[in-house]
């Protein structure tokens, strides 16, 4: 297979929207609970990922 | 995927009569045979099930949507994971990063031989991409593990 390639922040994107679609699909019943929750599970995986992002940047260098 | 929410009710369910109550409220519904062994063994059946085939152990119970969510979401990572060419661990490691890294690949279970097929060129874990592609795989297994966990809660008759 042709080997892929992502920036820092898409490989975020891709891993934050699989994994909110499947807590909110695993984790409620009901249609619009699983939105809600997925969609703020996303929130957070981003939100806190940029955050220990710019925590670790004094650091990087 | 309302389907769901019947599907481990008995047909002569006494709450069939209130909807408002069951709506609102959602209660717990054993199903026939709840707590015999035969519906343990049957549970353990339905999680070795979901574990080998991601997905498979909310389609034996009915539970469309969520078998197909977590069959594509395990899926994706593991093919993620693959293009990215991240680490996919073989038995016998030497550290327990190695091993444990290996217990969570296995839990895609099927999905595990698909990434050695998909990944034919070997890992690259000498760039970011690699490391990605090494946490991607590692996610599948523990969320697909988490799904067969899921579906035998949901087989043994608890609220799921």
């Amino acid at each position: 297979m042709v080997p892929l390639q992502f920036s820092h922040f898409q490989a975020l994107l891709l891993f934050a929207l699989i994994i909110s679609l499947a807590f909110g699909t695993l984790g409620r019943r009901r249609p619009l609970e699983r939105l809600k929750y997925a969609a703020w599970s996303f929130a957070m995986f981003l939100l806190v990922g940029i955050a220990l992002g710019w925590l670790m940047y004094p650091f990087s260098r | 995927m309302s389907d769901e929410l019947t599907a481990n009710q008995p047909a002569d369910d006494p709450h069939a009569s209130a909807p408002a109550e069951s709506e609102t409220h959602p209660v717990e519904h054993p199903s026939p045979g709840h707590g015999t062994v035969e519906a343990e063994v049957r549970a353990i059946a339905v999680a070795l099930m979901g574990w080998l085939v991601p997905g498979l152990g909310h389609a034996l119970q009915k539970m469309w949507g969520r078998a197909v969510a977590i069959f594509l979401a395990v899926g994706c990572l593991v093919y993620l994971g693959a293009g990215l060419r991240g680490n996919l661990f073989a038995p016998g490691g030497e550290d327990a990063f190695e091993r444990l890294g290996y217990a969570a690949d296995l839990g895609t279970g099927g999905f595990y031989l698909v990434a050695r097929m998909l990944e034919s060129s070997g890992a690259d874990v000498s760039h970011a991409d690699g490391d990605y592609g090494t946490r991607f795989l590692a996610t599948a297994g523990v969320l697909n593990l988490l799904a067969a966990l899921h579906a035998y809660e949901a087989a043994r008759g608890r609220k799921a």
